[in-house]
């Protein structure tokens, strides 16, 4: 089951939305090989986040080489995957709800927004295991601050969910605090219950870039960019043309 | 017995569409009734050339003038443009036939709705001098819409009427937000004293301000009170959210709107400024 539309219309062409997604699939394709041969491997020990390494330890694991991006491999690491499935859950994410948030923010803002995101997610997952020496690769915590900042924008906004049991699949629509949040007691129920040791989803990154886009979407979003958006917060926006209502207002 | 007020004389008249060389005999004919008509006439007529316009000649004399212009930016929106009839020929027929035409002409143009402006103006001796016109207009189902207060002068406002020639379904528009910049401030063609502002709609910043504030409309109306202006007349297309607050907060007032004007569903809202307090 994931989503695959949402009914929330964008006042805004999202360009940023386009230019992260067109990056993550051009270091997909350019620098990862597209998954195919060891190229794979490599880009994810070369521009993976390995936490033992960040802090300064010499343990090599999965690795045979350490990577020399040091601090750096924190935003590296953010446009590496691990597999299609894997790139292409991500940027259906991205695609789905990438431009609603942009579109309270400018595509500046959100750049840094989804930037500051995946850091806070990187450092949720460093700090639940600093020793690790698993390369963490992938888009997932910045696009959990996307998906945290959405759900505090557009609580009800209706989001189209694609499911398929065997050969069978359908679609339906449920509102996003649903989603979302079942999307997040997912990841923090894993996070408490899955032992990350040996590999696999990184669940802390993903609560943690939910967390910062949840706290900090307000201080991102513009004023004016909300201004009678259909689907902004819980209740319908009052329309701004009926200040003409009252006759004080009126020739 | 029907019986017609209408004063029917035998006279031939001829009519045809409007030539470039006509302007001048158009103008003149305008003088005669409006010389501000006349002097703006002329300029559009020069500036925009006279297609979808009609005359009427009884022999070599030119004695009467319409047509509509249909508006950019809009699906189906036209204002009939200036319609005159000579003083000695009114009240035979001319105006109506004239008339009839541009609206054929229209319609078959998939024009949906016809506006006219026009004037309240009272002659010293009580006469209203376009009654004759809006009596033309509301006989072809032209109806009142909207009064633009005092926009010629402190006496004389400007209404506007509406004929809709199809009956367009209203649909639920998105709202838009473009980035709305004042570009300069300019008196409305024909007024005394009634300006507007220029605007243009510039690309959206990157970050920051998206439309104007109420700090850039008071600069605006600071202008036009140097200038020596009485009011300011502003309209906006209605989907467009962010104009409201900072109209209500500089003291514009709502006057009314064209329904549809731009597309159907999104109307043209009129707003007002009579410059107190600035």
């Amino acid at each position: 089951m994931f989503p695959i539309s949402d009914d929330n219309p964008t006042f805004n062409r999202p360009y940023a939305t386009y230019f992260l997604f067109g990056l993550n699939i051009a270091a997909w394709l350019l620098l990862q090989g597209a998954g195919f041969g060891t190229q794979l491997d490599s880009s994810v020990c070369s521009y993976g986040l390995i936490p033992s390494e960040l802090f300064g330890g010499a343990q090599i694991g999965v690795c045979d080489t350490r990577n020399n991006l040091g601090t750096l491999s924190v935003i590296s690491s953010m446009f590496m995957h691990g597999s299609w499935m894997h790139i292409a859950g991500n940027m259906l994410f991205l695609w789905v709800f990438g431009d609603n948030v942009e579109d309270v923010m400018g595509p500046i803002k959100f750049i840094v927004f989804y930037l500051l995101g995946g850091i806070t997610a990187a450092a949720f997952q460093v700090f639940s295991d600093p020793s690790s020496s698993i390369p963490m690769v992938g888009a997932s915590g910045a696009i959990g601050a996307v998906m945290g900042g959405y759900l505090l924008l557009y609580p009800k906004a209706r989001i189209k969910m694609f499911i398929f049991i065997f050969i069978f699949f359908t679609t339906f629509r449920v509102p996003a605090f649903v989603m979302l949040g079942y999307w997040i007691a997912v990841q923090m129920i894993s996070a408490v219950s899955v032992q990350s040791a040996t590999g696999g989803v990184a669940f802390w990154a993903h609560i943690g870039g939910f967390a910062f886009g949840a706290i900090t979407i307000h201080l991102f979003k513009d004023k004016q960019m909300i201004v009678s958006h259909p689907e902004y917060g819980w209740n319908k926006n009052t329309n701004p043309a009926d200040i003409w209502k009252d006759p004080q207002n009126r020739k | 017995m029907e019986r017609s007020t209408e004063q029917k004389v035998d006279i031939k008249i001829d009519q045809r569409p409007a030539r470039t060389e006509d302007i001048p005999s158009i103008v003149a004919m305008i003088d005669i009734i409006d010389d501000d008509d006349a002097e703006a006439c002329d300029h559009d007529f020069r500036k925009h050339g006279v297609d979808d316009h009609w005359v009427a000649f009884c022999g070599s004399k030119l004695v009467g003038i319409t047509g509509y212009r249909l508006v950019n930016n809009t699906v189906g929106s036209g204002w009939l443009s200036w319609t005159y009839v000579h003083p000695e020929f009114q009240r035979q027929g001319i105006g109506q036939s004239l008339l009839t035409t541009a609206i054929n002409t229209a319609k078959e143009q998939s024009c949906h709705q016809l506006f006219v402006k026009v004037s309240n103006y009272i002659e010293s001796n009580g006469v209203s001098t376009y009654a004759n016109a809006i009596r033309l207009y509301e006989k072809n189902g032209f109806e009142f819409i909207l009064k633009n207060p005092e926009l010629y002068d402190a006496k004389e406002d400007q209404l506007i009427y509406r004929l809709i020639l199809s009956n367009e379904d209203r649909p639920e528009i998105n709202d838009e937000k473009p980035n709305v910049k004042f570009t300069g401030i300019f008196e409305l063609v024909e007024s005394d004293g009634a300006y507007t502002f220029d605007w243009d709609v510039k690309k959206n910043p990157l970050w920051g301000s998206r439309s104007f504030s109420k700090d850039d409309l008071i600069i605006g109306l600071q202008a036009v009170k140097e200038q020596g202006g009485r009011v300011v007349f502003l309209t906006f297309p209605s989907n467009w959210p962010l104009i409201h607050k900072p109209l209500q907060e500089a003291g514009f007032k709502f006057i009314g709107e064209l329904e549809n004007y731009y597309e159907p569903g999104v109307d043209e809202m009129h707003f007002c400024h009579d410059l107190g307090g600035i």
